[in-house]
C-alpha cells in the first residue's frame, strides 16, 4: 500500500470548492461544497458513480473548464496559494508543474499530429530553462522510468502507433516530467485492458513510493482502491458524504452509500444463488437534486429528518468522516454486513 | 410487479403523444433563428413573384421615353433604365421569372437525383456509371457546362430550367446517394428483406423517405444556386432573352449605364442578394432542425 | 504514397475521358456553323463547304470525335476557328492571367478567413462570433458577379481608386499588374472568405472540444499556443479540404469576372469560343480545365498526406 512517508501538513488543501455550470436549463452545481486535503506522498482515491462530481472535482482544481461557462466558488490552497485566485498567467506555471493530471483515455488524450517525444518535452521545455537537447535527454530519462521498451524510437513515433497501455506509460511520463507535488490520475485505467490496468497501477504506485509524490486517483473501481490508496473520499451527487483511511472504509463504512457499494461488490466465494445487491433506483439528476440528504430516496435507513435537512460532514473517531443523520447507529448494523 | 389488466385507451395515449411532439418540433422551429428569419425572407419574396404582378396596373415593358434614367424617387422608388421603364416593376416581374426558375429547378434536379442516387447505391453496376457521370458533370464548372447547354439549346425560359436543372442533379445525388448507402447498413433494412420485401418495395417505401430530410437540405441550396446561375446566364446574354426582365437581365443592361444609373445595378442585385440570404439561412435552419448531428460542427 | 498518387492519377483518366466526350457532343449539338460565321453572311455556299472540308466539318460526328481525341493524346489540339493560333498557344496565352487571378483571390480569401475563423471560434457565442457569421453568410449570398459590379460601383465610379476594368501583365511591373486583379480577386475571394472563415470556425470548435487540448492545458500549455499549436495543427485538415475545394471553385469563378473585368483569361476564352462556336478552343480549354481540377484534387491529398501521419502512414503498410 501506498505512501511512504506522511507529513502532518497537507499539500493541497481543498475547501469548500463549488463549481457550477450555465446551461440551457438553469445552474447545474456538479461540485457542491467539497473539501478535502491531500497529504504528501499519500493516494487519496476519490470514488462514485459517473456524475458524482469526481471528475469536475479534479478538472475545477487546475481550473480547466472555461470559465465564461463554469463558475468556481471556494478556495483551493496549494504552497501557500490560492489557486481560484491566481491570474491565467499564473495558473499556467502551475498546472503541469506542481501539479499534474492524466486522463482517462489516453487515445483521445493524446494530440494525434505530434510525436510523443515532442509532446513530452514540450511539458517540459514550457516550465523549465534549458535546452532542446537537454529536454529530450529527460524524456528518455522518464520513458524508461515508466517502462518504456526502446525508447529511442518511441520517440519519433505518433500516438497511434502505440498500444493502449504503452499510451499510458507516456501520459503518466509527461505528468512526472517537471516532477509535480500532486499527480491527478481521472480514471486511469478505465479504458485499459484487465492485464494492462494492473500494471499501470503498480506503475504508479511504483511512483508514489520512488519520488514521494501525492496521488489523486479518481475511479469508480473498488477493489482498485482497496489495493492501492492510503485514504479514500465516497463522493455522490456533488457532495463528500464519507472520508476514510482505507481499512476503516472497507470494514467500517458509516453512510448507507458507502456501505451499499461495499455489498454490491462481487465476491468470487459469495452465495450464487443469491442475486447481485444492487442499491435501490438510480442517480437523480443535477437539475432535480432532492430536498435534504441528497441520498435519502434510495436509503433504507431513511426518515423524515434526513428527507428535509440536509446533514453535515461530521467526524466520527480518527479520520472518518460520514454525511448521515444517522451514521453513528447504522454503523452497528453495518458491521454485519462485512466480515 | 403484476401488469395492471385495466384497459389503456391506446389512441388517448396516441394522441397525447402526438401533441406532446408537436409542442417540442414547434418550439424547435420557433428557437431557429435561421429557419425562421430565412422562411420569412423566402415568403416574403414569394408573395411578390405570385402577387405583384397582380397589384400593378402596367407592364414591366412600358417605356417612358422622357423620362429615362431617372433616379430612384417618390414616382419611381428604384428608378427608370435605359429606356425608361420602371425599375421596381421589372424587379418585381422578375421575381416571378427568377425565382419561378429557381423552384422548378430545384425540384427537378430534385426528382432526379433522388431516383439516381437511390439507384446508384442499390445497384453496384449503376453505381458506377452513373457516378462517373456524375463526377464529369461536377468535374466542370457549373456556369461554364450551363453556358455550354444554353448555346446549344438555345435561349428560352425552359431550356435555363433544363440546363441548370442538368448541372444540379449530380449533387443532390450524391448526397442521396450516401445517405442511401449509411441507411443501406441498417438492421431495419436487413430485417425488411428478410420479411421478404422486393428491392423495389425496400427503396422507395424504406430507404428513400429516410433520405428526404437531407434531400430538402439540398435542394434548397440548389434553389439559390439556380437564381444565381440563371441570372449569370441572363447577365452573359445566353440565358432567357430580353426584354424579359429576369434579374439577370436587368443587370445586364444596369451594367452598360454603370456610370449613369447606379440604381439599375444596386437594387435587382441586392433583390438577388436578399433572396440568398433568405435562402441560405432557411437551409441552415433547416439542417440544424432535421440533422442535428451535422450542425453540432457548424454551431 | 507513391501507389496511391497513381491510383488516383488512374481514376482521373475516365472523369477527362466523360468530361470531354460530354462537351463535344454539346458543342456538336449547338446550332450554328463555325465556318458559316467565320466567312460571314455573304460568303457563298461553295466556300463555306470548302472551309468546313478544310475544318473537316464535314466529317460524321464519331470520326470527328476520334480524330480529335487521336490528336489530343498527341498533344495537338487543334485550331482555333477564330483566332489565327492553335489551341494550346491561345490556352497557354490566357493561362497567366486566370493564374494570376486565382491566386490573389485565394490568397485574400484565406487571409480573411483563417484569423476571422479562429477569433469566432475562440469567442463562440459572443457578438465577435455573430457578426463574423453574418458577415460570412452576407459574403457567400452575395453572386461574385454582383460583388463585381458593387466594386466597380464603388470603387471605380465613385471612388475612383482602381481602374473598372483592363489587365496588364507582370511584366509592366508589380503594380500596374495587381492594380486590374484586385477588385476581382475581392469579387472571386469573398465568397470563398466566407465559406473558409464558417469551416474554420466549425473545425476549431470541433478540435477544442477534444482531449488532447485538455492535456496541452493541464500541462500549463499558454492559451495562445494551444490554440495555434495544437488546435489549428488537427482543424488544418478539414480547413485544407475547403481550400482545396474552393481553389477548384475559383476555376469555375473566373468566367463571369474575367468578363465583367475584361480580364484575358481562360474563363473569358471559354465564353467567347461558346459565344463564337469556337469548338476547337472549347473542348481544348475545357480538356485543361479539367485537368487542372483533377491536378489540384491531387495536391490537395498530398499536402493532406504531410499535414496527417496517420495517413502518410497508412499508405506506407
Amino acid at each position: 500500500m501506498g505512501g511512504a512517508t506522511m507529513d502532518k501538513e497537507p499539500i493541497l488543501e481543498v475547501k469548500e470548492l463549488k463549481t457550477s455550470f450555465r446551461t440551457e436549463r438553469g445552474k447545474v452545481t456538479a461540485v457542491d461544497g467539497v473539501s478535502f486535503d491531500v497529504f504528501k506522498g499519500e493516494i487519496l482515491g476519490v470514488v462514485g458513480e459517473s456524475g458524482c462530481g469526481k471528475s469536475a472535482t479534479a478538472q475545477s482544481i487546475l481550473r480547466l473548464y472555461d470559465e465564461k461557462q463554469a463558475i468556481h466558488e471556494g478556495e483551493i490552497c496549494f504552497e501557500g496559494k490560492e489557486l481560484l485566485s491566481l491570474r491565467p498567467s499564473e495558473m499556467d506555471k502551475v498546472r503541469g508543474n506542481d501539479i499534474s493530471m492524466i486522463f482517462q483515455d489516453p487515445l483521445s488524450s493524446l494530440n494525434p499530429v505530434f510525436t510523443i517525444g515532442n509532446q513530452i518535452a514540450e511539458a517540459i521545455l514550457i516550465h523549465k530553462n534549458v535546452s532542446k537537447r537537454e529536454a529530450y535527454a529527460r524524456v528518455l530519462e522518464l520513458l524508461r522510468l515508466t517502462g518504456i521498451p526502446a525508447p529511442e524510437k518511441r520517440i519519433h513515433e505518433y500516438p497511434h502507433e502505440l498500444s493502449g497501455g504503452m499510451r499510458q506509460r507516456v501520459m503518466i511520463a509527461m505528468a512526472l516530467a517537471c516532477e509535480s507535488k500532486v499527480m491527478i490520475a481521472d480514471e486511469p485505467t478505465t479504458a485499459l485492458d484487465v492485464t494492462i490496468q494492473a500494471q499501470i497501477m503498480s506503475m504508479i504506485v511504483e511512483l508514489n513510493q520512488k519520488l514521494d509524490m501525492g496521488v489523486i486517483l479518481i475511479t469508480h473501481d473498488l477493489g482498485v482502491v482497496a489495493e492501492v490508496c492510503t485514504r479514500v473520499v465516497v463522493m455522490y451527487l456533488g457532495q463528500i458524504v464519507e472520508e476514510a483511511d482505507v481499512k476503516s472504509l472497507f470494514t467500517r463504512p458509516l453512510h448507507p452509500y458507502t456501505q451499499g457499494l461495499m455489498k454490491s461488490i462481487a465476491q468470487l466465494d459469495c452465495d450464487r444463488s443469491q442475486p447481485l445487491h444492487v442499491i435501490k433506483g438510480t442517480v437523480p439528476s443535477l437539475h432535480q437534486i432532492p430536498e435534504g440528504c441528497r441520498f435519502a430516496p434510495r436509503c433504507p435507513f431513511a426518515d423524515d429528518l434526513c428527507r428535509s435537512k440536509m446533514p453535515p460532514l461530521e467526524q466520527y473517531g480518527t479520520g472518518q468522516k460520514a454525511r448521515c443523520w444517522h451514521a453513528a447507529t447504522i454503523s452497528e448494523e453495518g458491521e454485519a454486513i462485512r466480515a | 410487479m403484476t401488469i395492471s389488466s385495466e384497459n389503456i385507451d391506446l389512441h388517448a395515449v396516441k394522441s397525447a403523444l402526438k401533441k406532446e411532439q408537436n409542442k417540442i418540433l414547434f418550439r424547435q422551429i420557433m428557437t431557429n433563428g435561421s429557419l425562421v428569419v430565412g422562411f420569412v425572407i423566402i415568403a416574403f419574396l414569394m408573395l411578390v413573384a405570385l402577387f405583384g404582378p397582380l397589384l400593378i396596373a402596367h407592364d414591366p415593358n412600358t417605356m417612358d421615353v422622357l423620362n429615362r434614367f431617372a433616379a430612384p424617387s417618390a414616382d419611381h422608388w428604384f428608378g427608370t433604365d435605359n429606356l425608361g421603364r420602371d425599375v421596381l416593376v421589372r424587379v418585381i416581374y422578375g421575381a416571378r421569372i427568377s425565382m419561378g426558375i429557381g423552384v422548378a429547378v430545384a425540384i427537378i434536379a430534385s426528382m432526379a437525383g433522388l431516383i439516381v442516387g437511390i439507384y446508384s447505391s442499390y445497384y453496384k453496376w449503376l453505381d458506377h456509371l452513373l457516378m462517373r457521370i456524375s463526377d464529369g458533370i461536377m468535374a466542370f464548372p457549373g456556369l461554364l457546362l450551363a453556358l455550354a447547354l444554353m448555346a446549344a439549346l438555345g435561349g428560352r425560359a425552359s431550356n435555363v430550367v433544363i440546363a441548370v436543372s442538368i448541372v444540379a442533379t449530380p449533387y443532390i445525388a450524391r448526397v442521396v446517394r450516401s445517405e442511401a448507402l449509411a441507411l443501406k447498413e441498417q438492421t431495419f433494412v436487413e430485417a425488411t428483406r428478410a420479411l421478404g420485401a422486393s428491392d423495389t418495395r425496400i427503396i422507395w417505401r424504406h430507404i428513400a423517405p429516410n433520405t428526404l430530410s437531407s434531400l430538402i437540405v439540398q435542394a434548397t441550396f440548389i434553389f439559390a444556386e439556380a437564381i444565381i446561375v440563371e441570372a449569370a446566364l441572363s447577365f452573359l446574354g445566353a440565358g432567357i432573352p430580353p426584354p424579359a426582365p429576369s434579374w439577370g437581365n436587368i443587370l445586364s443592361d444596369g451594367k452598360t449605364y454603370i456610370y449613369k444609373a447606379w440604381w439599375m445595378t444596386f437594387f435587382p442585385g441586392m433583390t438577388i442578394t436578399l433572396a440568398i440570404i433568405g435562402l441560405n439561412l432557411f437551409g441552415d435552419g433547416l439542417r440544424d432542425l432535421l440533422d442535428p448531428h451535422s450542425s453540432k460542427a457548424t454551431k | 504514397m507513391k501507389t496511391y498518387l497513381f491510383k488516383r492519377l488512374l481514376a482521373a483518366i475516365p472523369v477527362l475521358f466523360i468530361v470531354s466526350t460530354i462537351v463535344f457532343f454539346i458543342l456538336q449539338l449547338t446550332p450554328g456553323d463555325p465556318a458559316l460565321v467565320i466567312l460571314g453572311q455573304e460568303a457563298t455556299v461553295d466556300e463555306v463547304e470548302d472551309l468546313r472540308q478544310q475544318l473537316k466539318l464535314d466529317r460524321p460526328i464519331y470520326e470527328q470525335y476520334f480524330n480529335w481525341l487521336f490528336n489530343a493524346l498527341k498533344g495537338d489540339l487543334g485550331e482555333s476557328y477564330f483566332m489565327n493560333e492553335s489551341v494550346i498557344e491561345a490556352i497557354l496565352s490566357h493561362l497567366g492571367p486566370t493564374i494570376s487571378l486565382g491566386i490573389l483571390a485565394e490568397i485574400i480569401a484565406i487571409t480573411l478567413a483563417l484569423p476571422l475563423g479562429i477569433l469566432a471560434a475562440r469567442r463562440k457565442g459572443s457578438v465577435t462570433d455573430q457578426s463574423v457569421m453574418a458577415f460570412s453568410l452576407l459574403g457567400m449570398s452575395i453572386p461574385n458577379f454582383l460583388l463585381s459590379l458593387f466594386l466597380i460601383l464603388v470603387f471605380s465610379v465613385s471612388w475612383r481608386l482602381l481602374p473598372v476594368a483592363g489587365y496588364a501583365p507582370l511584366s509592366d511591373g508589380l503594380w500596374e499588374h495587381i492594380k486590374f486583379l484586385i477588385l476581382p480577386a475581392f469579387a472571386l475571394g469573398t465568397a470563398h472568405a466566407a465559406l473558409i472563415a464558417r469551416m474554420t470556425r466549425s473545425a476549431m470548435l470541433e478540435v477544442l472540444n477534444a482531449n488532447y487540448i485538455k492535456t496541452a492545458r493541464a500541462k500549463g500549455v499558454k492559451e495562445k499556443w494551444v490554440i495555434y499549436k495544437h488546435a489549428l495543427r488537427n482543424a488544418f485538415l478539414p480547413i485544407l479540404t475547403v481550400i482545396g475545394q474552393s481553389f477548384l471553385g475559383l476555376m469555375g469563378g473566373t468566367a463571369i469576372v474575367e468578363t465583367i473585368f475584361a480580364i484575358p483569361g481562360i474563363g473569358q476564352l471559354i465564353v467567347n469560343g461558346v459565344m463564337r462556336r469556337d469548338y476547337a478552343i472549347v473542348q481544348g480549354a475545357v480538356l485543361y480545365v479539367t485537368f487542372a481540377f483533377v491536378f489540384i484534387n491531387l495536391a490537395v491529398d498530398m499536402l493532406y498526406g504531410i499535414v496527417n501521419p496517420q495517413v502518410r502512414l497508412d499508405s506506407k503498410k
